[in-house]
């Protein structure tokens, strides 16, 4: 017998009513995944795709300690304790525990806090280690959780603060090397995006993977050695409190390769509380971003000059008469009564102003500053000696300064018999510290620099190279500005080195400009000098000390931090003593 | 006039090929139904897909370790550096210089060098 459904008949109906349906359920699944195939891929992907930056690690940032690097700035993950009052039970036990382990990084109205149930976020303490962090977890209270964040630490405290700078709160480096170097220090971060589950943990399955590892920023070796700027530091804080300046820069360089081993300030800062400077002038680095008028330590770039166009020498004389007329003006000695003929190594010793600009003349016709005397002293102030320009040390805030050149109506032969004693010209402690190294090295102008090199993945320190030297002058007339500059020195100040080393050095006292004249009551004191052994020498030291409405002297405020410096660098560099 | 073939012709080599080979081939009696053939294929796509899933949750299972290891990881790094920060501050200058063996130093009176 053969059955055969009914036409009509309620299994017709029903067969016909499950093709339909299952027609829908095919029509709805082609659209769904063919049509909308890449839409819901995409939704998918949202869901079970995770990208998460991994982020680089901020460089650490070393000085030297002799040959040692040891760690200036260093990262520390620190944590902040929230509370979500609607879910948070038991206030008084977690305000317990979180005074009890967080101390004075908790914030002082606790109970306040917590009773804003209007809130779901409220700050309880801030910057506590890993280990307080785990502690209070350990206790396992509801509604308390935690951020996680890097911050910089400093071992050191305010050691170089003008020197490092500091980084912001939203991670970039702020003044000093931080500043300058910011790139380098900051690296490159990586990515991860993977399928992750419920918990956010990442899985191999899935064909759009990426893991690109973060490349962490450079950890650099500064060429400041920690016991020279530690010493500086303090010798600096003592000469202003024995001279009651307010303000004071030093710089310590090695002029055998231009590294700068130490570069001080005052008044300072803590970078690690940078946020409670009042004054953001504490923040610039005076060596190198404060030009200003020299002063006499530029009159022996000037008798450098003479000296390599063979115009001068230190027995070489000239009548001083105190006073010497220049165009409309008339400049005069700040000592007077050494009139007569007198050598240029006198005039030196006596800072006496007339004999460079005498030099100035005789680079010209003899007796006028000539344009060809201002040509030759502007290419050998500013294209040798690279006065008022940057030098490219690696320290955010660097300033130009200024050298009026001879084609500008302002380089006038009254500008230029100015600059030949240091005034009417604006320059930076690091360009007049650099150039001067100059002068007590052979005649080789070294690129100042405050970067030694860095450390490797494996911590090993790797020095950079250092780059090829110019030859501003000659190493005859070098050593003759050296010979120079030691006799200056031990003219008047002998006793205060000590004995079997080999010093030298140049006062300089400079007039301040306000409100567009040089002011009667205030003068910068300056010292520029080297020492070392008489074959090499090993380091030169530049101070400055200044303050409001004080008339401060190289001789009698400047000279004794150098010499301060000075005699413990001898012994910290063990430079052995002959004679 | 036509010519036929009068017998097929095959060379020596197809001979040789041809000798000692089996001229019957065997066919099994089992049978098998359309039913068997489905639930077999059932069978293989199942053992398949169980395959498949067993290798899907080692590799999870493994990413599961590789996370447990890179969390200890972390964690024995935060560890080094809080170590490395404590070193830095227990030698920092200011430390030393206040340490006990520091204050009880003194300064040499003379100082002799090696020629």
């Amino acid at each position: 017998m053969k059955l055969e459904l009914q036409k009509g008949s309620r299994s017709k109906v029903l067969a016909a009513i499950v093709i339909v349906t299952m027609a829908i359920f095919v029509i709805r699944l082609f659209y769904l995944q063919i049509i909308q195939h890449d839409y819901y891929v995409k939704e998918a992907n949202k869901e079970q795709i995770k990208q998460r930056t991994i982020p680089a690690k901020r460089g650490m940032i070393y000085a030297l300690d002799g040959q040692d690097a040891v760690p200036l700035v260093m990262n520390q993950m620190v944590y902040t304790v929230f509370a979500d009052p609607q879910t948070t039970k038991d206030d008084t036990k977690i305000i317990d525990i979180i005074k009890r382990v967080a101390g004075g990084n908790a914030r002082a109205d606790l109970q306040g806090l917590l009773s804003r149930k209007d809130s779901r976020y409220q700050i309880l303490a801030t910057k506590i280690t890993r280990v307080q962090a785990d502690k209070i977890k350990s206790e396992n209270l509801k509604g308390i959780g935690f951020h996680e964040e890097s911050q910089r630490v400093y071992p050191e405290g305010s050691l170089a603060a003008q020197t490092l700078g500091f980084v912001d709160y939203e991670g970039v480096g702020r003044y000093g090397v931080e500043g300058r170097l910011n790139d380098r220090l900051t690296g490159t971060d990586g990515l991860l995006q993977s399928v992750t589950d419920v918990s956010d943990v990442p899985l191999t399955i899935g064909n759009n993977n990426i893991n690109k590892p973060a490349v962490d920023g450079d950890n650099i070796v500064l060429s400041i050695d920690r016991n020279i700027q530690s010493h500086t530091e303090q010798a600096l804080a003592d000469g202003l409190k024995r001279t009651g300046a307010t303000r004071g820069s030093v710089i310590v360089m090695n002029p055998q390769n231009g590294q700068i081993m130490a570069m001080a300030n005052l008044p300072t800062f803590d970078p690690a509380k940078f946020n409670e400077v009042k004054d953001a002038a504490a923040f610039n680095n005076g060596v190198v971003s404060a030009p200003y008028e020299p002063g006499s330590d530029v009159k022996t770039l000037t008798m450098a000059t003479g000296i390599e166009k063979g115009v001068v020498s230190a027995d070489a004389t000239y009548n001083n008469t105190d006073h010497i007329q220049v165009d409309d003006k008339v400049i005069s000695n700040a000592t007077l009564g050494h009139t007569g003929i007198i050598t240029f190594q006198y005039a030196l010793n006596w800072s006496l102003n007339t004999g460079f600009v005498t030099v100035a003349e005789r680079l010209g016709d003899g007796n006028n500053i000539t344009r060809t005397a201002r040509d030759t002293m502007y290419d050998y102030f500013y294209n040798r000696f690279r006065l008022g320009q940057l030098t490219g040390v690696e320290v955010s805030g660097e300033a130009e300064g200024t050298i009026i050149p001879p084609t500008d109506v302002d380089g006038n032969a009254v500008r230029y018999s100015n600059m030949s004693f240091g005034q009417g010209l604006d320059v930076t402690m690091v360009q007049v510290s650099s150039a001067f190294s100059s002068l007590v090295n052979g005649g080789k102008y070294y690129k100042p620099t405050v970067v030694a090199g860095k450390l490797d993945t494996s911590g090993k320190f790797v020095a950079d190279k250092i780059a090829t030297p110019s030859n501003p002058i000659s190493d005859s007339t070098a050593s003759q500005m050296r010979e120079m500059t030691h006799t200056a020195r031990s003219t008047f100040y002998t006793s205060v080195d000590k004995a079997g080393y080999y010093t030298g050095g140049k006062t300089g006292t400079s007039q301040v400009i306000k409100n567009g004249e040089y002011s009667e009551d205030e003068t910068v004191g300056t010292y520029l000098g080297y020492g070392g052994s008489i074959d090499l020498s090993r380091y030169v030291i530049m101070v400055q000390v200044s303050g409001d409405h004080k008339a401060l002297q190289g001789a009698r405020d400047a000279l004794p931090i150098f010499t301060d410096i000075s005699n413990w660098m001898l012994d910290y560099l063990k430079i052995q003593p002959k004679g | 006039m036509s010519y036929q073939r009068t017998q097929n012709f095959s060379s020596r080599r197809q001979q040789n090929w041809s000798r000692n080979q089996n001229t019957v081939a065997y066919v099994s009696a089992i049978k098998l139904g359309p039913v068997t053939h489905t639930v077999l294929v059932a069978l293989m796509i199942t053992v398949l897909g169980l395959i498949y899933l067993t290798q899907a949750t080692r590799a999870t299972s493994y990413d599961y370790a590789t996370q447990k290891i890179d969390s200890q990881i972390a964690e024995l790094n935060t560890q080094k550096s809080d170590l490395e920060i404590e070193n830095a501050r227990l030698t920092a200058l200011e430390t030393v210089k206040n340490s006990t063996v520091a204050t009880t130093m003194t300064v040499p009176t003379t100082t002799n060098y090696a020629q």
